[in-house]
């Protein structure tokens, strides 16, 4: 396993097994409704009373898996929607690969989950016929109901019983995609009326008896440790019970939230810190260290015919430098988990997008073997690749062995929250065009300076596919160019990394479509005219091993232009920008902004979106995504992380500025109807926004800005 | 430590805590009120909004001790029979992605439909602009809030 390529291909490649029979746990309640009596696989189970359980293999954090992938089920097994209940995987032996990341939940899991749901109607077909002596094909299914011949029908409740007494099918048919009844309609969230009425549904609202609260203090300084400490402080506040060390700090344990916050305020007046080997960190001097690292030596991410000699002989050579800044996820619901020890094992409820990693460290955190760890998935307050991280269900987890019997949840605040993150790390580009005599691009060299995620997500391994992962969106670059050369020189940093919403592809894809626009502007070009010649006429292509299909990319561009109006007379001080991108190889995306900048202050006013995943599951959840990947791309214009002394600068949202309603631009999304299979969304809206929003800002004003955050002076 | 009265979704309460407990954590930790958000603790983000009397407050702002002898109604008690017209907004519109700071955003539009049942577009701003969502779904509460207006939410 070399890059977070082959990380994806492994989260995909093994759901559960189709004859599995799963054992939905629990008694019944008085008054709950019947045990399922049909499970044919781990996926589905039917009740007597008709209603369906599925259950969801990935975590929901507000890109709608709970909704599109019980949709695709429903939708092979003809189930009646309104008559579906969701059940969250836990991590055991059939579920092996939880993960949730990378946009790749519906690309994974869809033939898993529609084979299930075939298989399951073919058992309920069959079980029909048979009490009916009519052959299976003589029977059609809708809503939840077998019809046959003369009018027969009966409903999957009352054929369960039969029905899993039926063979499971090897290969069950398959709908054609034409004939989809319930995916492609737009639906709303399954989980809607339960949020908006504010049911217990998140981490931090979990609730069991006997529960405690607990608060860490940890190090500001990334690595340091307390030397000496006064628990006596802490525990005259009233309501604290105890304070432990664990490996990340000091926890304060209390019978509520608010008086281990106070205790450990208490406390951290009181401790001595041994702030370790990083107390000097500082982002300064990392930019420097990074700008060093652009003039050495690099690991090729790919190369392309002979790009140093075509620069060499270019008659013009254009050249820029990029910055993007580290950022913290910050999703609205800080870091936490529940955790319990007893002694015949332990319990973990919080929410993960990594359940079976973090059941596996958690395990050996406490010394137990991974299937005594029960995870509880709760839906995320918000993910964005932060809750891949398993630091905060690990420390749970000890947190719990030291203070005894008992569950106990740890509450990050925000501070922890932003201090504590797992960076999206700050990176240097350095860019370089060589034009021919008629100014076509002859070579391209983008070349990356900054912390590799994946070094950290392998707790400090390099691993050979590292330049690749660090420069995806830089290699996978769309355009016809002779000669290419992309590469990664990485600089150790000691924070802890993390993939952050649209990983490394953001500040990748910011450097590449804001150069090229200055390539543009330099031989004179229209920015959409330059990149439809480069575009050109191809169909599929293979980038780094991977088929792209550059008509599906040519064609999403065009879609955004033509929808935004691109070349029209805008009103004063207006600008449009674009940039497009194929994300992941996977996701074609193409953006069109509308900036204003008026007294120094950016407006955006309007994204026209573009989009080509294959077949659309939920054209509702779609654009959803679109409108919140926009968001993230517009907030992370604007947002950044310094560090000072070790620690950063930042620790709330007065420091850490999010985007908020009165700056959300409008949202436009078009989308091109596809037959292809399904690819992934929640990612693939953000990284070419930035790029549209800063070209808009130089048609605006003739502005170039290279270097994010903007800030107030850049504008002025 | 004293026992503090106070009244939340019409139901006598009363609290032994620390005075300075914020009215957030009473919520969930004493009364078991999870519905109510935490996400900054200062002020910034709107997700533990509640009312307080007829007014959206920041729960983590209230220490217990101004929050006593008052009225509160939280998400839970928005609605103590089925959903209000606004939730109901909520649902049609489609507006939660992770949904957790819906709740604070719903406790807040319900007050601002109390104030101005027509609001503009620069009304709700004003209001919203004080909450984050970290999703983006702000152009679907703004949709919301002017549906449950047209309905004659309250
Ligand atoms: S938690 Fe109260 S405003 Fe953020
Ligand atoms: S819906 Fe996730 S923070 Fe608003």
């Amino acid at each position: 396993m070399t890059s977070r390529r082959d990380f994806l291909k492994i989260a995909g490649s093994a759901g559960a097994g189709l004859v599995l029979g799963l054992r939905l746990q629990g008694k019944a309640r008085p008054g709950a409704p019947a045990e399922p009596v049909f499970h044919p696989n781990a996926y589905l189970a039917i009740r007597p009373d008709g209603s369906a359980l599925l259950t969801v293999p990935k975590s929901e954090m507000g890109q709608g898996v709970r909704t599109a992938l019980p949709m695709v089920i429903a939708e092979e097994l003809d189930l009646d929607w309104s008559r579906v209940e969701l059940h969250q995987a836990m991590p055991g032996p059939e579920f092996l690969h939880l993960g949730t990341g990378g946009s790749t939940s519906v690309s994974t899991t869809w033939m898993i989950l529609r084979k299930a749901g075939a298989a399951a109607r073919e058992m309920l077909v069959a079980a029909a016929a048979q009490s009916w002596g009519v052959a299976p094909d003589q029977c059609r299914t809708e809503k939840g109901t077998v019809f046959g011949p003369g009018g027969r029908t009966s409903t999957y409740g009352e054929l369960a019983e039969a029905a899993a007494r039926q063979p499971v099918p090897k290969a069950p048919r398959l709908k054609a995609p034409q004939a989809f009844r319930i995916l492609g309609r737009p639906t709303r969230r399954l989980d809607g009326p339960r949020i908006v009425t504010g049911k217990p549904l998140f981490g931090l609202d979990v609730r069991r008896p006997g529960q405690r609260f607990a608060a860490v203090l940890r190090c500001p300084v990334v690595g340091g440790t307390p030397k000496a400490w006064d628990a006596s402080k802490a525990l005259a506040v009233p309501g604290v019970h105890a304070v432990v060390q664990v490996p990340t700090g000091l926890a304060v344990i209390a019978e509520g939230t608010w008086p281990a916050l106070q205790g450990r305020e208490a406390l951290a007046a009181t401790v001595r810190w041994d702030e370790g080997p990083n107390a000097a960190f500082n982002s300064r001097d990392l930019e420097n260290q990074m700008r060093s690292a652009l003039q050495g030596p690099a690991d090729p991410a790919r190369k392309a015919g002979a790009a140093a000699p075509a620069l060499a002989a270019a008659a013009r050579v254009l050249e820029a430098e990029y910055a993007f800044p580290f950022q913290s996820h910050t999703p609205m619901e800080p870091m936490n988990a529940t955790a319990e020890v007893r002694s015949d094992g332990a319990t973990l409820w919080t929410g993960t997008q990594n359940p079976n990693t973090a059941q596996v460290r958690a395990a050996a955190a406490v010394g137990l073997k991974p299937e005594r760890m029960a995870v509880n998935v709760t839906l995320l307050g918000g993910g964005f690749g932060r809750r891949s991280g398993t630091d905060f269900s690990t420390e749970a987890i000890q947190v719990a062995k030291a203070a005894g019997p008992g569950p106990i949840q740890v509450v990050w605040d925000r501070s922890d929250d932003i201090r504590h993150d797992q960076f999206h790390p700050a990176t240097l580009h350095h860019l370089k065009a060589g034009l021919d005599g008629h100014g076509r691009i002859a070579a391209w060299s983008h070349h990356i300076a900054g912390g590799a995620v994946l070094r950290s997500w392998l707790e400090g391994q390099k691993s050979p596919g590292q330049a690749e992962t660090e420069a995806n969106g830089a290699w996978d670059i769309p355009y016809d160019i002779p000669a290419l050369d992309i590469a990664f020189a990485e600089v150790q940093v000691p924070v802890p990394l993390g993939w952050w919403r649209a990983i490394e592809i953001v500040p990748n894809v910011f450097a590449r479509e804001c150069f090229l626009d200055e390539v543009a502007h330099a031989t004179g070009k229209d920015p959409l005219a330059l990149r439809l010649e480069l575009l050109g006429r191809r169909g599929r292509v293979k980038l780094g091993g991977e088929d792209v299909d550059i008509a599906r990319l040519r064609r999403v561009l065009e879609l955004a232009a033509d929808k935004a109006g691109w070349g029209r007379k805008l009103p004063a001080g207006h600008g449009l920008g674009l940039a497009c991108h194929a994300y992941d190889r996977r996701t074609y995306m193409a953006e069109v902004a509308e900036v204003s900048v008026k007294k120094g202050q950016l407006q955006v006013h309007k994204v026209v979106a573009a989009v080509d995943c294959g077949i659309v599951l939920n054209p509702e959840g779609l654009a959803g995504q679109v409108e919140g990947g926009v968001a993230w791309g517009v907030s992370a214009l604007f947002s950044q992380i310094t560090f000072e002394k070790g620690r950063t600068v930042q620790e709330n949202f007065d420091t850490f500025p999010v985007l908020r309603s009165p700056d959300m631009p409008r949202v436009e999304v078009h989308t091109v109807a596809s037959l292809e299979a399904p690819s992934g969304m929640g990612e693939p809206p953000v990284p070419v926004c930035l790029p549209a929003v800063l070209n808009a800002v130089f048609a605006a004003t003739g502005k170039r800005l290279r270097r994010l955050p903007i800030l107030p002076a850049d504008l002025a | 430590m004293p026992a503090f009265q106070l009244t939340v979704n019409g139901r006598p309460r009363s609290v032994d805590a620390d005075p300075d407990t914020p009215l957030l954590w009473i919520l969930r930790d004493n009364l078991g009120l999870t519905g109510t958000k935490f996400g900054c603790g200062v002020g910034l983000c709107g997700s533990c909004t509640v009312h307080q009397g007829d007014k959206a407050v920041r729960a983590c702002q209230v220490p217990l001790r101004e929050a006593a002898g008052t009225a509160i109604v939280t998400i839970e008690g928005l609605a103590p029979r089925g959903l209000h017209p606004v939730q109901r907004a909520w649902i049609e519109e489609d507006v939660a992605q992770c949904g957790y700071c819906q709740p604070g955003m719903i406790m807040s539009a319900t007050a601002l439909l109390a104030d101005h049942p027509h609001p503009t577009d620069a009304q709700i701003d004003a209001v919203i602009g004080e909450h984050i969502c970290r999703c983006g779904s702000y152009p679907r509460i703004r949709q919301a809030i002017h549906r449950a207006a047209k309905g004659g939410a309250r």
